[in-house]
């Protein structure tokens, strides 16, 4: 950033700085055509630093900028100059004017009532732990949804009781920047009973090699995503503390934060690898909320919850994805393949290369996928809806071979807002990749590799 | 505790925060390797932080009285202790003397608490609490009572233990982003007022509320002589089901015509009669209620300012709080009435929040913008309230009309008695209409429908009556989810209500202010006396033609 600036014009233009070096990531230079230059000169030395540290791109582009000197006359140009910097100047907090911390009624008797576990004293039901079926038949075909049609876990003691591999939980909290209604997804992937299929590859039955339980959902606060996130990380934590591998269904994918340091809460910080696939790279760096689906990935990087060389992000479109989101990524060393590149390579070299990663990093891995990652037309009901995605038969093949390939401390999916999609085909596609995930579980289990396949699977055996 | 850790850095003042940025060069800093801009940037912000003075700020609070506001990080200025909840505990009981050796291993604050009325809430009453005790021993008693008390003193907030408020990134160079406005010298010069969109006498443009013109500020709205500011308020928190937000306003702009159209029933075209104008959408910050509360209070006070009436299209039901509370900014505290259209009774307290679709007519209260006495409640039938509710709203004089009272008199009764309540000694009058007073059958897209409501023939009725009848100062109308509305029969119905009170609106502007016009014209085809009241229509329909004749062409002197 230049800077030219003498004693005075450095004093005069104290808050103006702070804006321009807050606000800027525009490096301007001084390379402006005649007209501009000439005008810029006429102007007040606050302002002209405005324009000479690049600040003013912020609020109009540099060409509307051009234009503006060219057709105005100096008073209209300084005016126009003038009041985009008194624009500029409201853009940060005054503790005077704006809410700095949003209040909350500390005489509520009920403040966290919404995460309060029943106490074992006022458990209505004796029962000796250990995951139990909610169905009164022994091959049911319908009754009470659970996910993947499993039995059901409310206690960690159940967990351990039942030597539970797999968790499914749901998180439904609805909160993020996108299109909203994520806080059904849990609800409707339940109901929709497609998850704990057989893999057709190595026709091995996920609930035949693994204990699978639906452990409900964990509670949150949906006027405040601040406020769920302690209860949702110690959740997390206890359930992988039992042994089991917690899949989480979300809820919007700023739950991906508890969700990875509830992880690392018991298998450490750093010393797993995370795998986030998503359109969007999640690392707004500036943003006034202190947690949203926009930034999970900035916490945890920047609280070295993963490491950067040891995350890897697939299918990055979008708004979000810009120059200085990619810089950062970048600086972070974390392994980032965007759409422009599987666009070039093909998904299939691309997820080699994906492959070759996750193998350098440790051996254990968490899996993310946030559902906008997907070509709309299998998945309309993404929260944050973006063209131009990757195919779900491409995206499930690529979760099983790693879900397979790696040791998973955690799954979680997020962003899938059922109330979009009329037709459930979003839903049918999210418990799809959801089975993906738990089915590589299971061939790795037992003792398989990624790559194996049945050989009755693979050719009826004649000519 | 990380969160808390987290909480704690954002309490923390400008300067301390940077301080330790700046010695773990952690959140927050700029990819920006070039250390003089970053130093300058430090020292910048230690300097703004002994005097936060930024341009604009000065204006700012000046001009409005703030104390109402929650600003900076202080709590909110209200007791929020709710005397119902008090009045809602059951009485204590008292354990027989034979029980003694059953609460043995009880300390004598244990003993208390389990007679005391908050245990009531788990342990039932006297028998049921008796009934527990004989098959426990001593020590599952104390396992028991203990249960309780760890669930009441875990529900309720504890310093150190509980975040006291929601901290924000003050130091977030953008903080201010999503309400910013664009400098009007951005934009090529032009005369103050209401802008048509339309290459066609006004039409063919980008859709508005009801093809009205475009305003965009208080300026256009005092040069076009608006009578009427249609805002929308993407507001996207109410729970059940969400995205009422950006979709609700664009729908009810894309579908929402008939809210510009003529009116039979009065033969009425309220486009002709007063100046309406769409004033675009008020910006929100769909993270949090609390945050978009003040903004949209600005706004509404903006457009009452300028004398308009303002018609907010939501956005969920917490809009109410707002845009009420700006009315009385305007009007003065305790100066305006309200009347709550709706089947739950919103005023709701005692949650962690301040606000939300549940709480918006308690908070007004509270705050004293609107006294309980002054509301009136239309179409409950939820669930809740339950007694205590309703003895709170009898105790307050809050007047309500719930489908309990429609089922007893009959829709035309109450209808006649809400009207007249509305319209008593000429109060302003704000109507609040939540779109699930309506039967689902009409308005099934909204975050929580219930059965049994109003009809839509019934809903045109009361809120043109209304808006004809009373003073009425301000509306809105909230709740509508486009994404349950394929069929958009709840955009059009709620188009409708708008427009029934648009045209109450121009009727009243024209002196139809009487107890329930409509049209001799078009209400009685008067070609018989099936009635009994033929001569009476004829006499009626000639007079307002004379009437209407003079005004054409007005007699020479």
């Amino acid at each position: 950033m230049k800077l030219r600036s003498c004693a005075a014009v450095f004093l005069r233009a104290l808050p103006l700085a702070l804006v321009v070096a807050a606000v800027s990531g525009v490096n301007a230079d001084d390379d402006f055509p005649p007209k501009l230059a000439a005008q810029i000169l006429e102007l007040e030395p606050d302002a002209q630093l405005f324009i000479h540290s690049g600040g003013i791109f912020d609020y109009m582009p540099r060409r509307q900028l051009e234009h503006e000197a060219d057709r105005r006359d100096p008073e209209g140009f300084a005016r126009l100059v003038e009041e985009v910097l008194a624009v500029a100047a409201q853009m940060g907090y005054d503790a005077r004017r704006d809410m700095g911390a949003i209040p909350l009624n500390l005489n509520s008797k009920r403040f966290n009532e919404h995460n309060v576990t029943t106490p074992k004293a006022l458990r209505e039901l004796e029962r000796e732990p250990g995951p139990f079926s909610v169905h009164r038949y022994l091959f049911p075909t319908s009754g009470v949804p659970t996910f993947a049609g499993a039995p059901v876990a409310i206690w960690p003691e159940d967990l351990i009781a039942g030597k539970v591999d797999v968790a499914i939980v749901g998180i439904p909290n609805d909160m993020g920047s996108g299109r909203r209604n994520a806080e059904h997804g849990p609800r409707v992937m339940r109901a929709l009973n497609t998850i704990g299929m057989p893999d057709t590859q190595s026709l091995v039955d996920p609930m035949q090699t693994l204990s699978v339980v639906d452990y409900g959902d964990f509670a949150v606060d949906n006027m405040s995503t601040e406020r769920t996130i302690a209860h949702v990380e110690l959740m997390v934590a206890e359930t992988a503390s039992t042994g089991a591998i917690p899949m989480l269904v979300g809820g919007d994918t700023s739950m991906l934060y508890p969700g990875v340091k509830g992880v690392a809460r018991h298998h450490g910080e750093g010393e797993f690898g995370l795998l986030h696939i998503s359109a969007h790279p999640d690392v707004d760096r500036h943003a006034v909320h202190s947690v949203s689906d926009e930034q999970v990935l900035f916490l945890l990087l920047d609280e070295n919850v993963v490491r950067g060389e040891h995350t890897i992000q697939v299918g990055l479109r979008g708004p979000a994805v810009t120059k200085d989101s990619l810089a950062w990524l970048r600086e972070k060393e974390v392994r980032y393949h965007t759409m422009a590149e599987i666009a070039e390579k093909g998904f299939a070299e691309v997820f080699k290369r994906v492959i070759k990663e996750s193998q350098q990093g440790p051996q254990q891995l968490f899996l993310s996928v946030d559902v906008s990652v997907i070509e709309p037309s299998e998945m309309i009901g993404a929260g944050r809806l973006t063209s131009n995605g990757l195919r779900v038969a491409e995206l499930s093949r690529a979760v099983r071979y790693l879900c397979a390939a790696q040791d998973i401390v955690g799954f979680e999916i997020t962003d899938m807002a059922p109330m979009f999609d009329r037709s459930g085909l979003s839903t049918v596609n999210a418990n799809a990749l959801l089975n993906a995930c738990l089915v590589g579980i299971a061939v790795r289990r037992e003792g398989l590799g990624p790559e194996y396949v049945h050989p009755l699977a693979a050719s009826h055996g004649r000519y | 505790m990380d969160a808390i850790e987290r909480a704690r850095f954002f309490r923390e003042g400008a300067c301390s925060a940077k301080a330790r940025l700046a010695s773990t060069g952690s959140a927050f800093r700029r990819s920006s390797t070039e250390s003089f801009s970053y130093v300058l940037y430090s020292v910048l912000v230690l300097c703004i932080a002994v005097t936060p003075r930024v341009w604009g700020t000065e204006q700012a609070s000046k001009r409005y009285d703030l104390s109402g506001h929650v600003v900076g990080t202080q709590p909110y200025p209200f007791d929020t202790v709710d005397p119902r909840e008090e009045r809602k505990e059951r009485s204590p009981i008292e354990i027989p003397e034979q029980f003694a050796d059953k609460l043995s291993a009880l300390t004598e604050l244990e003993k208390a608490f389990l007679q005391s009325p908050p245990a009531r809430r788990f342990a039932g009453d006297l028998d049921s609490t008796l009934n527990t005790l004989k098959g426990k021993t001593a020590e599952e008693v104390k396992d028991w009572v203990q249960a309780m008390m760890l669930v009441i003193e875990a529900a309720a907030y504890k310093p150190d233990r509980d975040q006291a408020n929601i901290p924000l990134n003050t130091d977030s160079p953008r903080f201010n982003a999503w309400r910013l406005r664009r400098p009007r010298s951005m934009d090529p010069p032009r005369e103050a007022g209401p802008i048509p969109l339309g290459r066609y006498g006004g039409r063919g443009g980008p859709p508005t509320f009801g093809g009205y013109p475009l305003a965009l500020t208080s300026e256009d709205l005092i040069a076009g002589e608006v009578d009427v500011a249609i805002v929308g308020a993407p507001l996207n928190m109410g729970s059940g089901w969400r995205d009422s937000g950006p979709a609700a306003t664009t729908q009810m702009r894309l579908l929402g015509r008939p809210m510009g159209s003529a009116d039979q029933y009065v033969q009425i075209n309220a486009s002709k009669v007063l100046n309406i104008v769409d004033y675009g959408d008020v910006a929100i910050d769909n993270a949090s209620t609390e945050r978009s509360m003040k903004h949209v209070r600005d706004v509404v006070r903006e457009i009452a300012e300028t004398g308009a009436v303002p018609v907010i299209i939501g956005g969920d039901h917490s809009l109410e709080y707002p845009n009420v509370a700006a009315l009385a900014d305007v009007y003065g505290k305790e100066k305006v009435s309200v009347i709550h259209f709706d089947s739950h009774y919103d005023a709701w307290w005692g949650r962690a929040d301040l606000i939300s679709h549940g709480a918006p007519v308690y908070r007004l209260i509270l705050e004293g913008h609107v006294r309980a006495a002054d509301y009136l409640q239309v179409g409950l039938r939820a669930s809740g309230p339950d007694k205590s509710g309703f003895r709170w709203m009898r105790e307050q004089g809050m007047r309500y009309h719930t489908m309990a009272e429609v089922e007893r008199r009959g829709w035309s009764e109450v209808l006649d008695r809400v009207v007249a309540e509305a319209s008593e000694e000429g109060r302003k009058l704000h109507i609040s209409f939540d779109i699930d007073v309506v039967d689902p059958a009409f308005m099934v897209a909204t975050g929580t429908p219930v059965s049994g409501g109003l009809t839509m023939r019934e809903s045109i009725a009361i809120v043109r009556r209304l808006c004809a009848e009373a003073n009425v100062v301000g509306f809105d109308l909230v709740e509508l989810h486009p994404a349950l509305d394929p069929t958009y029969a709840t955009t059009l119905n709620s188009a409708f209500v708008v427009k029934a009170c648009l045209t109450g609106l121009a009727m009243r502007e024209k002196g139809l202010d009487a107890k329930h016009y409509l049209s001799p014209l078009s209400s009685e085809h008067a070609l018989d006396d099936y009635y009994g009241d033929q001569r009476e229509f004829l006499r009626a329909t000639a007079a307002e033609e004379e009437k209407e004749a003079i005004r054409r062409d007005p007699p020479q002197e």
